[in-house]
Formats: structure tokens, sequence, C-alpha cells
């Protein structure tokens, strides 16, 4: 979304090294979603589309306080409403504020084909270059937490870009801004994985939440936004927060092995035919005895004619 | 609040109930987050439904709407049986030592002593205290030494005074010793009056003493009768109560516990009832006046506590002073009639703050009148109303369908759709002759005459002249508002009002400029209150809302000194505070209790000074709060009798031996330089200067304590007194449209009515924002009662209750469960205010356009006169 | 070859025509279409090649196309499969040549046994292509609208890009061999794919049952 001058250690489609692959930025900016103290206001919401510019658009009441089922083109910051029952029988509502996750290995980034689409800046961000963007939504597919979302006017796809625009300019985004109770935190990733094992902790040896603890799943490298879970072990009664994202196997498959195998493959190929042309020359028919258009001017079987 | 929104964040435990803050107010909950983060606090929710309050909560428990008063009654028992009460804070700072008078009795039967059936009310001269001395056959503890008199004059460079609380309430808690101009105004005899000094024992031991009768009164409340009226499990229950009065454990008194409520408490036939009960809950446990404790009224609009404050109500003026009734024959009879005396032990001191009533009502006159308020025409008492009987909201629209109210002015409320019984409602309007609505959106008031239903051949005979002026929004204007902590704050102009909108004060002053005009004209039946009236605002026209700001402050008419400091105010400067009014015509204030907000220092309610030396989010300099800056109210009760806090490391106020005065982190909220040893109370704003456990004589209308009465329609007899069911002092509305139901109809579910976050009152269904994050109406239903009657989720659903019908899609859910009520299964809806006829998605023909106070009845709370939203029946059917 | 070269033989008696001008036009539409899916396909399947995506337009604009086309040559292939397919099915004698590869390979055809229109080998060519194509219909399907899969079978995605992937590089892999063999190895083929005609002595050399059907009953020669 932003052309924000960061630095960028990944850079999606793109062959040859990122300028910024070796820089090691001290600070890993972080998102810290505290769900035992979310009230499922929405101001985050609101404030994520205010923020980035988008109108109201309709929407259908579906039997939940949801906005909408899911995370849109155009919006990007969505709570996930689920009543959950838990093991003793008495109801609970949990409630998530989904968006991208910025992930540290980047599924979306990974499968993107389009050269600088995707970028990962030293901080952390994961960003969406439209300019860059071909609609293809090989992101759709590389992401574990299916958060890329297509634009069909555009043919783009878009998510949260965790205000890099703000973030670049020393704010916060604009949901941390917006929250009313401090569940929401924005900081260095140390930082606040330090307040949210602070918090687990807490959950555990003060609130009898024995299996309270912090979401910032390693398969995908861990996470720009973290979260502090009630019940770590089940992460998937958030409103479908997978317990163990990672890069879809056959996206790893399909961007490591089969690129360099296919690449190879085409390669050799191409060789293959070539050495055999050398080796064995073109076909000539036996009974060379009816080839009178053999002899027309620049027939490359005139040289080896028999 | 007696507290403030931050302070929740000091609180070690937290009762919420009635009120659904996280959705609700979103803002001031980040202080019960808060206090949990940072103090381990546990927060224990009681609702009718799972909130998202309740999500964050360490202990839910589904209610029965409107059994408020027998849960809290049950930890009333609790904590009596269990001990778990502040032992010292109870003999001395509450009457529970008080005695009772012989003849009162409580109300087994369902009935206090003094019931008058034909008119369904009390006489109230057994709820009083007992003449005499100390009963405890021992010298009270807390004795007087000599020499520490404290009758020493009001110093002035100090401003001790308060109020009690207010909040949800209209102006109810302020009847002193002798009760509201209102409601006593009836008796031709004078009504009995407290006793200047009472008996006591404080071994609390005799029988009649209030801690004896509270005792006796809640020993009906068992677990188990818990569980039958409010259909919480006894082991629920009593995980609760355990929880809730931990903080007293073993007499500890470092521990404060707080109770947030909104209107799911006051909504009721019994509504500032249940709000006496979590009162006397929090006098129990040592509660009040301390940091992180207390009984807070979460207000539900940014301004409601200004416009209570403001005397936006019939009984009361601006400051909380009462409306004089036809009995008040001149400004003497009525300051004798409102100005209580002294109520207390003999050795003990009271405060008595509410006898400088004199002072205050003088200065509000001569602020209402100005020159021509002299002390040869009482100040101009007989310019304001005198008010001979109820006219509440209800009241107002019951006339207006009756044909006795011709016209309205309506500005920043759509009554229609407020209800109750919007229906009713409704009808009254085309009964009147004119309407004036002053909206920033057409609504469905101005409206009414297009309302669902109404044909276009009744509507040619509708002849109400409506004028719809557009006002500007809360954007377009400066001023201030009061919110829930009693914090006053200057906002300014973000933008000017679009097109032809116009401030509410412009308009107001248009009309009441014309008005005069008309007068000065044209003369008239009394034109004198009118042509009386002070508009001394630099733009006469266009008053400015600092201009009204300074005239709240008030100032010096004459040049005042105070005899003790030398300090001299000259004539025409703000005064510095309420302590310098007088009752001599030589200071004008338009509300004691703002005095100090524009004072020669300019305007205070701009300040935003963001210290807090203390931590405890007192923030001494940010904004300005009503009493004189006070952040906690009755502070006092925050140290022991001698002046020592009951906690050290939450150090509000204390006794400062060496300089002989009360100092502190907060203003004090008492008289600050009586002596600890003089054993004045706390609670300075009643004349007995303790906490009433007990409510004597007038204070409310329906009991001394709280008692658990059903809602008007309830799907059961009440378990504690099946013969008297109901509040006794409740009376229904007799007009036509005036139903109510009974189980026996077939109406058996219980509904209860409440708002969304995401939504603003009526009015964001204007806004495109908040009608996308709930786009359309719902009934909340649970999933063993859909079942029951085949309703899937976003099925569209019709409630019918007996007034009338509401359509909506269903939202099926688990958050909502069937509860066993005294044996039967009984299951409770919940419906969300909100949408109506006139709105983005109305307009687009996307909601049923029905609006859901045309369910609600029209009952009110004998008190505060709150109609009864919580807890009606209704039918259900898929529609 | 030359067009004066052309004319010549467009003339001449001894010629067969080996493709009609709707074969010919429908395999060249198969040749462009699958050559633009190739070449907006390899853009994306290797950053290496992405500047491909810049010579068909753009990324977006090969993004773009590259299904359509796809369905361009979906058709040629099922054009095909109706106008050919009795001459590529697979029979005994694909078999016998199948056994004999490696004389194909190495240019010893006489060893071969006789083929019919079509020999073994593309036989082989196009029903690598038919089931290639199919593949990559199904799985491109998925990867066209990828939101149509993405909220509940979220899973199918990765599955689906393997599956084109594969595909695709399997056709590919065919069709470096058919163009090699087409217009490297047997010069004649490419001919004859333009204008239609081939000797009589190339086809009786290697599709002589071919031949004999269709000069039977009009040969002059022998």
């Amino acid at each position: 979304m932003s052309q924000a001058t960061l630095g960028i250690r990944r850079i999606s489609g793109h062959a040859g090294p990122a300028p910024g692959e070796d820089v090691e930025r001290a600070e890993q900016v972080c998102k810290l979603i505290d769900t035992t103290t979310c009230i499922g206001c929405k101001a985050c919401e609101v404030a994520c589309l205010e923020w980035n510019g988008y109108t109201f658009t309709d929407t259908v009441f579906d039997n939940s306080y949801q906005t909408m089922p899911e995370t849109a083109w155009n919006y990007w910051n969505l709570i996930k409403f689920n009543e959950h029952e838990r093991e003793d029988g008495s109801i609970t509502l949990l409630m998530r504020k989904d968006q991208c996750m910025h992930c540290a290995d980047p599924g979306c980034l990974a499968a993107c084909p389009a050269d600088g689409a995707i970028v990962q800046y030293t901080n952390g961000i994961v960003d969406f270059q439209q300019a860059n963007c071909i609609g293809c939504g090989y992101c759709v597919t590389g992401c574990p937490f299916d958060i890329p979302k297509f634009n069909p006017a555009t043919k783009k796809m878009f998510k949260c870009t965790l205000c890099v625009d703000r973030v670049s300019e020393g704010l916060e985004p604009a949901c941390i801004k917006s929250c009313p109770t401090g569940c929401l935190h924005f900081g260095s990733k140390d930082d606040m994985k330090g307040l949210a094992e602070t918090r687990a902790t807490q959950l555990r040896e003060n609130f009898g939440f024995a299996k309270a603890g912090v979401y910032d799943p390693a398969g995908v490298g861990g996470t720009g936004v973290i979260y502090v879970l009630h019940d770590v072990t089940n992460p998937e009664a958030y409103g479908g927060l997978p317990k163990d994202p990672r890069i879809p196997l056959l996206v790893r498959l399909w961007k490591g092995p089969v690129k360099w195998l296919g690449g190879w493959s085409m390669f050799f190929g191409v060789l293959g035919v070539a050495i055999h042309y050398l080796r064995y020359g073109p076909k000539i028919p036996q009974d060379g005895h009816d080839n009178r258009d053999d002899s027309a001017p620049g027939h490359r079987d005139e040289g080896v004619k028999p | 609040m007696t507290n403030g929104w931050i302070d929740i964040k000091n609180t070690d435990m937290m009762l919420i109930m009635g009120g659904n803050p996280a959705e609700n107010h979103p803002c001031g909950f980040k202080w019960a987050i808060e206090a949990k983060r940072t103090r381990n606090a546990k927060m224990i929710v009681v609702d009718p439904r799972y909130t998202r309050t309740a999500a964050t909560s360490d202990l839910f428990l589904q209610i029965r709407a409107g059994s408020d008063i027998a849960f809290l009654g049950g930890m009333l028992r609790y904590a009596i049986e269990n001990n778990r009460i502040a032992h010292d804070y109870l003999v001395n700072y509450t009457n529970a030592a008080f005695i009772v008078k012989e003849g009162f009795q409580l109300p087994e039967d369902g009935l206090y002593s003094g019931f008058d059936p034909a008119t369904q009310t009390y006489d109230k001269a057994t709820w009083n205290y007992q003449e005499g001395g100390d009963l405890s056959g021992e010298a009270a503890t807390a004795a007087p030494v000599s020499g520490h008199s404290s009758a020493s004059p009001l110093p002035a460079h100090t401003q001790p005074a308060t109020n009690q609380s207010g909040p949800g309430l209209t102006g109810q808690g302020y009847q002193g010793a002798s009760g509201a101009g209102a409601k006593t105004a009836e008796p031709a005899k004078p009504a009995p009056t407290l006793p200047s000094n009472t008996a006591y024992d404080l071994t609390l031991q005799h029988p009649r003493c209030v801690f004896q009768l509270l005792k006796q009164q809640y020993s009906r409340y068992t677990p188990e009768m818990v569980e039958r009226i409010t259909g919480i499990p006894k082991d629920q229950f009593l995980k609760a109560a355990d929880l809730f009065t931990s903080v007293r454990k073993d007499g500890d008194m470092k521990q404060v516990g707080t109770i947030l409520y909104a209107v799911g408490w006051t909504q009721h036939s019994f509504g500032t009832q249940i709000i006496r009960a979590a009162a006397i809950l929090q006098l129990l446990l040592g509660n009040i006046g301390r940091a992180g404790g207390g009984i807070n009224a979460l207000r539900g609009h940014s301004n409601i506590q200004g416009a209570t404050d403001m005397g936006g109500v019939f009984d009361i003026w601006p400051g909380y002073l009462k409306t004089p009734s036809p009995a008040d024959v001149d400004l003497a009879t009525y300051l004798k009639r409102t100005t209580p005396t002294s109520s207390k032990p003999a050795p003990w001191e009271s405060f008595n703050y509410w006898s400088n009533m004199p002072k205050f009502t003088v200065s509000y006159l001569k602020a209402m009148y100005g020159d021509a308020a002299t002390k040869e025409n009482d100040f101009g008492f007989h310019y304001m109303p005198k008010v001979d009987r109820n006219y509440s909201w209800t009241q107002i629209w019951d006339n207006m369908y009756r044909g006795s109210v011709k016209g309205m002015l309506a500005f920043g409320m759509n009554g229609v759709a407020i209800g109750p019984d919007s229906q009713k409602n409704i009808d009254a309007l085309k009964k009147a002759d004119w309407l004036v609505v002053g909206e920033i959106y057409p609504d469905e008031t101005s409206e009414f005459w297009k309302s669902p239903g109404i044909t276009a051949e009744e509507m040619k005979t509708i002849n109400t002249t409506v004028y719809r002026l557009a006002c500007a929004g809360f954007a377009e204007k400066d001023g201030s508002m009061t919110n829930s902590a009693r914090w006053l704050q200057w906002k300014n102009v973000a933008i000017p009002p679009p097109g032809e909108a116009r401030l509410d004060q412009d308009i107001v002053a248009q009309i009441f400029l014309r008005v005069r005009d008309l007068y000065q004209k044209e003369g008239g039946k009394y034109p004198d209150p009118i042509l009386n009236l002070t508009w001394a605002y630099t733009n006469a026209q266009h008053p400015a809302l600092g201009d009204l700001a300074k005239e709240l402050n008030g100032n010096a008419l004459a040049d005042l000194t105070d005899p003790k400091t030398q300090v001299t105010i000259k004539r025409g400067q703000q005064l510095p505070g309420f302590a310098w009014l007088k009752d001599d015509g030589t200071t004008s204030c338009g509300n004691w209790l703002y005095s100090g907000c524009w004072t020669e220092a300019g305007n205070q309610l701009a300040r935003r000074g963001t210290d807090d030396p203390s931590g405890q989010g007192i923030y001494q300099n940010w904004a300005w709060s009503w009493p004189a800056n006070r952040r906690v109210m009755y502070n006092r009760a925050s140290c022991d009798s001698s002046g020592k806090p009951w906690d050290a490391t939450r150090k509000q106020v204390w006794w400062n031996e060496s300089t002989q005065l009360w100092v502190g982190n907060d203003v004090p909220d008492f008289k600050p330089d009586s002596h600890p040893k003089d054993h004045m109370g706390p609670f300075i704003m009643n004349p007995e200067g303790i906490g009433r456990i007990f409510g004597p004589l007038a204070a409310l209308a329906d009991g001394p304590f709280p008692e658990h009465y059903e809602p008007i329609e309830s799907p059961v007899q009440n378990a504690l007194h099946p013969n008297q069911s109901n509040n006794p002092v409740v009376k229904k509305f007799t007009t036509a449209a005036d139903k109510y139901a009974t189980p026996g109809d077939g109406f058996n579910i219980i509904c209860t009515t409440y708002r969304l976050t995401e939504h603003y009152h009526y009015w964001t269904k204007n806004n495109q924002m908040n009608v996308q994050l709930i786009p359309e109406p719902f009934v909340e239903i649970p999933v063993e009662l859909a079942a029951e009657l085949g309703i899937k989720g976003n099925d569209k659903v019709k409630v019918t209750s007996a007034r009338s019908y509401y359509v909506a899609k269903a939202f099926v859910t688990k958050r909502i469960k069937p509860m066993t009520i005294d044996g039967k299964k009984i299951y409770q809806i919940g419906i969300p205010i909100h949408q109506g006829y006139r709105g983005i998605q109305e307009d687009a023909g996307r909601n049923a356009r029905t609006i859901l106070n045309r369910l609600t009845p029209t009952v009110v709370d004998p008190n505060a006169y709150t109609p009864e939203f919580k807890g009606f029946l209704v039918k259900l059917e898929k529609a | 070859m030359t067009t004066q070269a052309l004319y010549v033989k467009e003339s001449s008696d001894d010629q067969l025509e080996r493709y009609s001008f709707a074969e010919r036009i429908w395999h060249w539409l198969g040749g462009l279409s699958y050559t633009y899916c190739m070449l907006s396909g390899l853009a994306l399947f290797t950053p290496y090649l992405y500047w491909l995506a810049a010579v068909l337009g753009g990324g977006p604009t090969a993004r773009f196309w590259h299904p359509w086309v796809s369905l361009v040559f979906l058709a040629t292939v099922l054009w095909m499969y109706a106008k050919w397919l009795a001459d590529l099915r697979i029979t005994d004698i694909d078999h016998r040549w199948v056994e004999h590869i490696n004389d194909y390979v190495t240019n010893r055809d006489e060893s071969l046994p006789p083929q019919g229109r079509f020999n073994a080998g593309q036989k082989v060519f196009y029903w690598v292509m038919f089931w290639a194509v199919l593949v990559l219909l199904v799985s491109g399907i998925v990867m066209w609208f990828p939101e149509w899969f993405r909220p509940n079978f979220h899973f199918i995605l990765p599955i689906a890009v393997i599956f084109h992937e594969a595909a695709a590089l399997i056709s590919i892999g065919a069709i470096i061999i058919h163009i090699y063999m087409g217009v490297f190895m047997e010069p004649k083929s490419l001919r004859a794919m333009i204008h239609g005609r081939v000797s009589r002595a190339w086809a009786r050399a290697y599709h002589r049952l071919w031949y004999e059907r269709v000069t039977e009953g009009t040969s002059t020669e022998k």
C-alpha cells in the first residue's frame, strides 16, 4: 500500500537478493492482541477503515455480532465472535481481532510471482505493493491465515499493511490507537513478547486460565501480530485461528524443488535435443529417390543428403 | 458515580450488574481492565445475558431480569452470616447502631408498616429513628473530647461540601429529612422530622438497631430463596457471594470492592431500591468513600449527568435543590421545609451540609432574576413555578394522551422511540396541537404522523402542526459535558453547523426573546417571571456557552470578605466556589454544585493538566469535577476514625496532626478542620452525617430497606410473599393504551432491552459506519427456545407484548440459557434498541420499521419515575 | 524454404495432402495459444523468467490473458480430438513401434514397423497434451478464481498449483520434443503443417500405412 522509505528484506517474485536481506534491524515491530481483554467494540474496525480511506458498504445480519463473515479487500480488520462452550458446559464469547499476521516467513510473499508485489520491510512488516500486483491470487494460496483478498474491480490483492505509512513515521497503527481497553499494544517484538508472556503468566496464576498462553506460531517463523489466548491449546475456537499454521508444504515444494527441477528440466530438455541433433541429425527418407523438392535452395536437408 | 472512571483501576473487586460497561461504556471500561491487569482484580458479572462485559469477567451469573434485589439481599445476608463486614466502619460511619422507632415493621408479608391500600402510599411516621441517647450501656467509644468543638464557621479558603451521587436517579436521595417537594406536598400537617438526638447502640445488639433489622430483613434471602427467585443456582450464587465479600475476609480493611451499574438497575418498578441494596452492601463492606470502591452509576449519554445536575427533571432545580410546592407559601416556608437539621447521636458531630440550602437557593434566584430578585419580594421566589404533582416523563405523555398537554418542544431526544409504549406516545402526539422538534436528523418523533400503520386516510385526520428545526450536533458546538465521574470537560467546536442548522441555545434564545417581546407588547397573565428573567449575555441573540458557564459558577454582587482569612472578592468578580455563597442576595450562582467551574482564574473546565502525583488517577488539574473538584466523594470514609487511611498504599486524604487539618491527594470531602476525635460523620450531605443503611422517613417511597418485588409483568408470583407480588406503591397507568400482560394470557417469555456498543441510542441509524457494524434489528433468543419454536438464526420473528408487536431477525444464541424460576422453566429473550422507521436502512426498506419500545409497558419506579424497560412479558413466534 | 519452393510443391502432382486447411489453422492456433500460455506461465513460474511477462504486455496483462488464451488452446485440443481421434487410437503397431523406439531415436527408421497417419510418438504427444490440458484446465480454474475456493476449500489451492505446474512442465517437455521433431528432425513435417502437402516418398517412408490408405486405388507409382 505504502511506498514508505523502509529497508526491504524480502521481495516477492524477485530474481536475486533483496537490498536489505542481511540487514537485521534492531527492532522488529509487533502488534500484541490480548484477547482476554478484548470487548469486541469494533473501534479497531472503524479506525482501520477510516485511516485507510475506505467507505462503508452494505452488510447483512448473520446471527452474530460479527460485522461480516470474514475480512474483505476493503475491510482488513475484523473482530471474529465465537460463542464457545467450555469444558464445564459454561458459555463464553471469544472475540478475536482478525487481520494480517505479518509472518516472519510470509507465505503470501513466498507464493507471489510478481516482482515486488509483496515486500517485507526490515522492521518485519509485510506489505502489498498494488502497483506491482498482477492479481494472480497466489498469495491466497500461500497464506495459512487466509488473509489476502481480491478486489475484482482493480484486480489487485489487498490486506492490512500494519499501517506501514504510520509506523514509518513513528506512529502506532490506527487500530492500536483506537483501542479503548488497551487490549492492543504495539512495539518491538521483544517487548510485546515479554508483555504477552507476563500477561499469560498472570492469567495462569491469578485468573485460573491454566492453558493461557501466547500465540506466536513457529511454523511461519513467528508473527508480527501475536495473541494472548485464554486457551492457547485451542486457537481454532477463536474463529478459526490455525493451531500450527505453516506455509502449505505444496507451496514450499512449488516454490522450491519444483521450480528448480522444472527449470533445470526445461534447460536440459532443450540441451538434450540439441545434442541429439548434433549426434543424429535430421531424419532422411530411406528410399530417397523421390526427393525433388529437396533440391529447393537453402533447405537444411541438403547438406546431409546421402 | 461516588468515585470516577479512572478510580476503578484502584479496585480489587468488581461487581458489574445492571450494566454492560464493555458495550455501553467501552472507553471507561478500560479502567476495569486496568484493575484486572495491574491489581489482579476480580470481576463478577451478573446479567440476564452473557454480554461482552461477561466475556472479560472472572465469574458470570445469568440472572432473571428484575430479580436483582433478591440477589443483593442474598449477598447482604451472606456478608452478615459470614462476618464479612467492616465492623468499625459500620459502627462509626453508618446508621447501623441507630435505634429505629417502635412500631416499625419489616415487610415479611410484603408491606412495611404504615401502608394505606386505598392510596397505595405509606405513612412513614414509623420509618424513623428513636429519640434518645446511648442504649448500649457503655460510653460511646468515639465520644468527642471536650475542647475540640468544631462549631467554627466554614473557612472561606476551602470548599467542603458534597452531594450524594445522584447518578441514575432523578434527584432522589436528595430528599433530606423532609422529602421531595412534589411528593410531600399533599399532607397539610407538618411532615415528621428526624429526631435531633437519636438513640443508638454501638454494640449493634439492640433488637431495633438498624443492624439487627437489616439482619432480620435479609435473613429470608437464603441461598435457596435466591435460587428460587433469580434462577441462579445456589452453588454459583455462593461462589459469587464468597468472592465479592472476600475483600472483608477476617475483617481486613485494606482491600476494596466496587459496584458498577447502569440502567439495568434503574429501569425497574423498584429500580431505586436495587441501587439502595447495592449501596447498603457497600456500606456494610466499608467500600464507600474509598479509592477503588463506591457505588458507581455509569451514565449512558455523554452529558446525562450534566442534565441531571442542571435540574433536567421536574422535581429538582439545578444543584438538586427541590422544586417548591403550592404549600410553600413564601421563601421562608420553603426553606424551612427543605433545609434539614442535623439528627445524630448526641456525642457525635454532623456537618449537615444541606443546612446551607438557603445560600444555594437565594443565590440561584439571584442568578435567575438578578436585580429583580430582592429581599422584599423573596428574591423572586414566586416567579418560580410551584409543582403541584408529578410531571415526570411518562406523565407528560399520559397527559398528552388524555388531551391536557397540547404542545411539546422536543430537543435532543427522540420521544417516540424512547418510549415506553411508543404507540401510546404516537397516539398522544396525534392529539397535540403542535410539536417542535430540534434534531440533527429527521427522526421518528417529528414523523410520528407517518409511522407504520397510519393510513393515508388517517393521516388527513392528524392536525398536529410539526415544526422541525435543524440543530447543531455535538461536534458543532462548544461548551462542556459532565461525565459519569462528575467531571465537567470543555470542548471546542470542530466544524460549524451545516446549512440552516442552528445552535440549540440560539433557538432557545430566539424563542425566549420573542415571547418576552410579546409579553412586553401585549402584557398577559403574570408576565413578571418572563420580563424579569436575567438575560445578561454578551450577545442576547446568541448566548455564548462560556457566558452560561460563568453564570452557573456565580459572581459577587457586592464586595465580600471572608472574616477568617480577610480575603476579599470585589463586586462583579467570579466566585472561587460555593463556600462563598450568601443567603442575603450578595451572591449569584446558577448551580451551586458547579460553583468553581469558571473562576477569576478562567475556565476550569478546559484545564488539561496530566500530572497525577499519587498515581491513583486523581488528575486534580484535568478539567474540573463537582463538588469543589473532588474526585472521590465521602473520602473521609477512606480513613479509620482516627483519621488514618485504611490502606496506606491508597492514601486519598488523612488527618494531619501538625496542621490540624484534613489534607490529601484528593480534596477532602469534609470539614477540613474537624478533628477525628469530634467524630463528625463522613457523609456530610445527610443530616445524620452517616451513611444510611436504613433510609428514614420520606427518603424513599417504597421502604427504608429494599425488598424484592416482582416486575409488574412477571411469569411468577413473588416467592417471598405471593400475596404482595409487586411493589405496593407502584401504580399502573389507566388509559386505554396501558395494557399489562399476565402469564395466563400466554405472555410467558421475559423480555429485556438494551443497547449495543455499535450503536448510539437511536440516531446512529443515520450513520453508515454504525449501520454497517450491526445492519439490522434482531432478537436474541436462547437456542433451546428457538428449537422449541422451530426458529433458525436469521429467520424473521415477531415479538408481541400486551401493547404491540415488534418484528426483527432471530439471533439464536447460546449466551442466554433457559432458567428455572421457582420450579418453572422460564425463557428470557433480549432485544437491542436502535432501529425505527427513519434511518439509512429504514429509508431503504431494509428493516421491519417497528420501534422496540412499542413493546414496553408504561409503569415507573416510584422514586425516580424511570420506566420499567427491563423484564416485561412477551410472546414469540416466527413472522 | 522459400516461397518459391512452396509454390512448386503446391502444384506438384506427386504430393499428397497431409493436413487440410482447417487442420493447419487449428494446429497453429493451438501452437500460438500454447506458446502464449507457456511463456506467460513461465513468467509466473520463476522470477528468472518474470521478464517474459513484460514482453507479453506486463504482469497483470499476462495474468489476465493466460487463462483466456488457455481456453483457446483447450478448444484446439478438443477439435483435434474430434477430428483425429481415429488416427490417434493407440494400436498394436504403436506398441511395436515403441519397442523399436531406440531405432527411431537413432534415425534407423528402416527398422521401424510401418506407421499410420501418426506414428506412436505423435500419438503419445497428443495424449500427453490432451491429459495435460485437462489437468491444467481443472487446476487452472481453481487458480483462476481462488476466491471461489478460498473460504472453505483453501487446501485445494496448493494442490491445484502443484498439479498445474506438473502438467505444464510435462507438456513443455512434450512440446520441446514436438518442436524439435517437427522443425529440426523432420523438417518436412513443418512444411506439411504449413502448406499441407508431403511427397509420396516421404509419406511412404514414414507413414506407410497412411500412405497406402490414401493412395489405395489411385496410386500410379510402382
